[in-house]
């Protein structure tokens, strides 16, 4: 790498975007949920620029060096969003504006139904009777997500900058990179901010198109292609369901506004209580759709495949943000079931099946990482099980506000969405880290390459199939790669739950309170209960593991020694978001972030939260829930890590140094023994581990033995029947126009005579007739 | 003030011309010709009945009638000249393929 210096001229462009918003905001006088549609439409105005101008300046030395091909417009757009979201976060958070107006800007009139209704005997057609309304819909878990989903898509965009931009196999085509990216963004921002149902499913379907069109970034792969095409049509069966859903609200309440519908879940349309029964099955399908975008068993498939992706990708759509959009789908129905307001009692059912998704797949995807040797296939199952939990932490509240626990509803809820928020920051950074790590093999592998083609005369070596994510290939990278290291460190003791950084805070109350569900309330929640408290050993088990594998012990290929942190933009988000995971989500937690994202009458973020979650995480009053606590930081904090420890830990190679900051955990890790597990590894059950417990295949074979056939049938319909009409048309009619060639003279005088005289019959016709 | 009817009797006149020529005429510019002066005999008419009257619609409808037959005539031209460059005559007499 030869360049290492810092490129911070070229931020000049994107002054004028940051400058938007404080000038709304002194010199226009607005408000600042008045610019809050800006979040959208300026993103939405820059995509096209960036796909046209790459397109005309393809190859252009400026467009490529100084605007990064389009990777500085997104930055900047991105940026304005950002900027914009902070400034409502403020208005709302410290300038303590409240959510009294739930809409708060007045839905621009979009699009007007003629309603058909039956009344009695006869059907009535009102004109104009529903329209759809472009608005804002802002509470507490808005204004976290999208805080959420700015900061990181500001992030790593920047991060994309380094990443993409310094890979020669990216040239020339990162403006779709980046058109795809800010698209997306587009997408997520408008989810979040969506008013009514309709809108979060269009702005969700604009993210599985791009989330499709960016696996697919380098479609000329096989493989990439075909995780594409996975993620798009299982995520697509959920979001038939998901639509199934929205249907059946509507004609429970006749509209799909949130102000209309949340106003009074327990009235639907025309005044008539709403059945449990019927809202059951609203509920369940669009719980289906949060299933699939989510990757929760059973449709979990695509997230794995969907690494494919460039790094960054997988960083913002596939673990920080488009995954977190069926938890907020999740989100939305608490109103639906929340008995202390207006909810509708019977819908336990309903919050049991959350939580059972929720544990199964948590534990699931735990025990699949611990196989992977793909550095970025263990973030995807760690992520998988993170979001499992906060599934299983959702339907716990769910169970808890359908039967009037209403505190214990709202903490839970709480703790899931700061879950969210902690996973998000933590998850965006390690995959960030993880495309660090695999960025700098992968021009070390170059290097090397390059050095032994120079010095050696046998060529075509075995070079061919390298791969720059597996974890074998690595060890010892702590200290060629300080930062990623410490980063990594940090993200993955946030996932882990140690106690005091950002995850704990949130995980502990999610574990305590379905916990308190099963002990309390509910015996069937025993089993997510156990999975997800089994889950929390296996989690330090894999993450410890993952970066024992890469960043302790003696390097294991002669790569590592030419590894170098070099690449521009690369490091400052990582330092970024180290802070905000090891300091922030211990800040927020202390502020009672768990209270405000949970309770909607907790309008402000206070000290008073700060003895309620240190006793709640520490000494809980019941006895059996302090047991649990202090299991879970056992064998989170101490089993997982040390087994990983005695299979991969170890020193560094004797002469080499890591900062101080991640050297005791590799020192740590070397005292424990080693333990040999080769045995392990060849079982039967690593095997099952390893095809994933075979259910792509069992999807595979369905799919070979339905859907297959069945496309074939209708290809040979196509074929023959409906082709073969058209095709019997043609033939026919060219035949007889042959025939009727044959009376024809074939000469165009003939022709006009005719004409002139059939005009002059048919004026003597009607000269006759009128006379 | 010229009588509209004699005008009308003069667009029956050039009509009947260019009817005879397009019959008759065996070079396909001199029938193209002829079709226009048909339509122009129709605009005549139109514009006899325009001033008979004293409505604009009829000068409206030959302003639009002038303006399809420059387009019209554009096409004529473009069909004759990809008629030559095929069949290497513009005779109508030898362009009759369309027997069978």
């Amino acid at each position: 790498m030869s360049d290492t210096k810092n490129e911070w001229e070229l931020l000049v462009p994107i002054i004028p975007f940051l400058l938007v918003a404080p000038s709304l905001k002194f010199l226009a006088g607005w408000e600042s949920v008045e610019a809050a549609f800006l979040i959208v439409v300026v993103p939405l105005l820059t995509f096209p620029v960036i796909l046209v101008l790459g397109q005309l300046y393809n190859g252009n030395e400026t467009w490529k060096h100084r605007y990064k091909e389009g990777g500085i417009f997104g930055l900047g757009a991105l940026a304005l969003s950002l900027s914009i979201a902070i400034w409502i976060l403020y208005d709302y958070i410290v300038g303590s504006a409240h959510f009294e107006a739930h809409s708060v800007v007045d839905p621009l009139s979009w699009l007007t139904f003629d309603v058909i209704e039956q009344t009695g005997t006869q059907w009535e057609v009102s004109t104009g009777f529903y329209d759809i309304g472009v608005g804002v819909w802002i509470d507490s878990v808005t204004l976290m997500l999208l805080f959420v989903a700015t900061f990181l898509c500001f992030l790593i965009c920047w991060f994309s900058l380094g990443y993409m931009n310094t890979d020669k196999i990216n040239e020339d085509s990162n403006h779709r990179f980046y058109g795809e990216f800010v698209l997306f963004a587009i997408g997520m921002f408008g989810m979040v901010l969506a008013d009514n149902f309709l809108w979060l499913f269009i702005f969700w379907e604009i993210m599985g198109l791009c989330s499709y069109l960016l696996i697919g970034f380098y479609y000329w792969k096989e493989s990439a292609a075909y995780a594409a095409k996975k993620a798009f049509l299982t995520t697509r069966v959920g979001d038939v369901f998901l639509m199934v859903g929205l249907l059946i609200l509507y004609d429970i309440y006749g509209s799909l506004d949130f102000e209309v519908i949340f106003d009074d879940p327990s009235t639907g349309i025309g005044g008539v209580m709403v059945e449990s029964g019927e809202l059951f099955w609203a509920l369940l399908m669009l719980f289906i759709g949060a299933v699939g975008k989510s990757a929760q068993f059973p449709l979990h498939v695509w997230l794995p495949d969907a690494m494919e992706g460039p790094t960054p990708v997988s960083a913002l759509i596939h673990a920080a943000t488009m995954v977190n959009a069926g938890l907020y789908l999740v989100v939305r129905m608490v109103p639906f079931v929340d008995i202390h307001v207006n909810g509708v009692a019977g819908l336990e059912d309903f919050a049991l099946i959350v939580a059972w998704v929720g544990g199964i797949t948590a534990f699931m995807a735990a025990a699949i990482a611990f196989v992977q040797n793909d550095i970025k296939k263990v973030l995807a199952y760690s992520t998988m099980s993170q979001l499992a939990y906060i599934f299983t932490g959702l339907g716990a509240g769910l169970l808890f506000l359908n039967i009037g626990e209403h505190h214990a509803g709202y903490f839970v809820i709480g703790a899931s969405m700061f879950h969210l928020f902690n996973h998000a920051m933590a998850k965006g950074m390690l995959f960030m880290a993880s495309g660090s790590v695999i960025h700098e093999v992968h021009h070390a592998h170059n290097h090397v390459r390059e050095l032994s083609e120079k010095y050696s005369t046998n060529e075509g070596d075995d070079h061919g199939d390298f791969d720059p994510q597996d974890m074998r290939i690595m060890g010892g990278l702590a200290a060629r790669m300080p930062v990623t290291a410490t980063a990594m460190m940090f993200g993955s003791m946030s996932i882990i739950g140690i106690p005091l950084i950002g995850g704990f805070w949130s995980k502990e109350g999610i574990i305590a309170e379905t916990w308190k569900v099963c002990l309390e309330e509910e015996p069937l929640m025993f089993v997510p209960a156990l999975l997800v408290l089994a889950t929390a050993g296996m989690t330090g088990f894999y993450m410890t593991r993952m970066w024992l594998m890469t960043f302790a012990g003696p390097p294991k290929s002669e790569i590592v020694g030419h590894v170098h942190e070099a690449t521009p933009w690369i490091k400052e988000p990582l330092i970024v978001l180290s802070i905000i995971t090891a300091i922030g989500g211990f800040a927020l937690a202390l502020f009672g972030a768990t209270e405000y994202l949970g309770d909607p009458e907790y309008d402000h973020l206070s000290f008073h939260g700060i003895f309620y979650t240190l006793e709640h995480a520490f000494l809980p009053e019941d006895i059996n829930l302090r047991l649990v606590g202090w299991i879970t930081i056992l064998i989170a904090m101490v089993i997982g890590p040390v087994m990983a420890s005695r299979i991969h830990g170890g020193r560094l190679i004797d002469g080499v140094e890591a900062n101080p900051l991640v050297s005791w955990l590799v020192d740590l890790s070397s005292r424990f023994g080693s333990q040999d597990v080769s045995e392990l590894a060849d079982s039967q059950l690593a095997e099952a581990l390893q095809r994933r417990l075979y259910f792509d295949d069992l999807y595979e074979m369905t799919l070979a033995k339905t859907a297959i056939p069945l496309a074939e049938l209708s290809a040979w319909f196509d074929k023959n029947v409906i082709d073969g009409i058209i095709k019997q048309i043609v033939s026919n009619s060219s035949s007889g126009s042959v025939k009727v060639r044959g009376i024809t003279t074939g000469n165009a005088r003939d022709y006009i005579l005719m004409a002139a005289v059939g005009m002059l019959s048919i004026f003597a016709l009607l000269w006759g007739v009128s006379a | 003030m010229i009588e509209a009817s004699w005008i009308a009797g003069l667009g029956v006149i050039l009509f009947s011309i260019g009817l005879l020529g397009a019959f008759t005429r065996k070079n396909t510019i001199v029938v193209l010709m002829c079709i226009e002066v048909m339509l122009n005999a129709a605009n005549l008419n139109f514009v006899a009945g325009a001033s008979h009257y004293s409505d604009v619609d009829g000068w409206v409808f030959t302003a639009i009638a002038i303006a399809i037959a420059a387009a019209e005539v554009a096409i004529g031209l473009a069909i004759l000249l990809s008629l030559y460059s095929t069949q290497e005559t513009i005779s109508l007499d030898e362009a009759n393929i369309l027997r069978n």
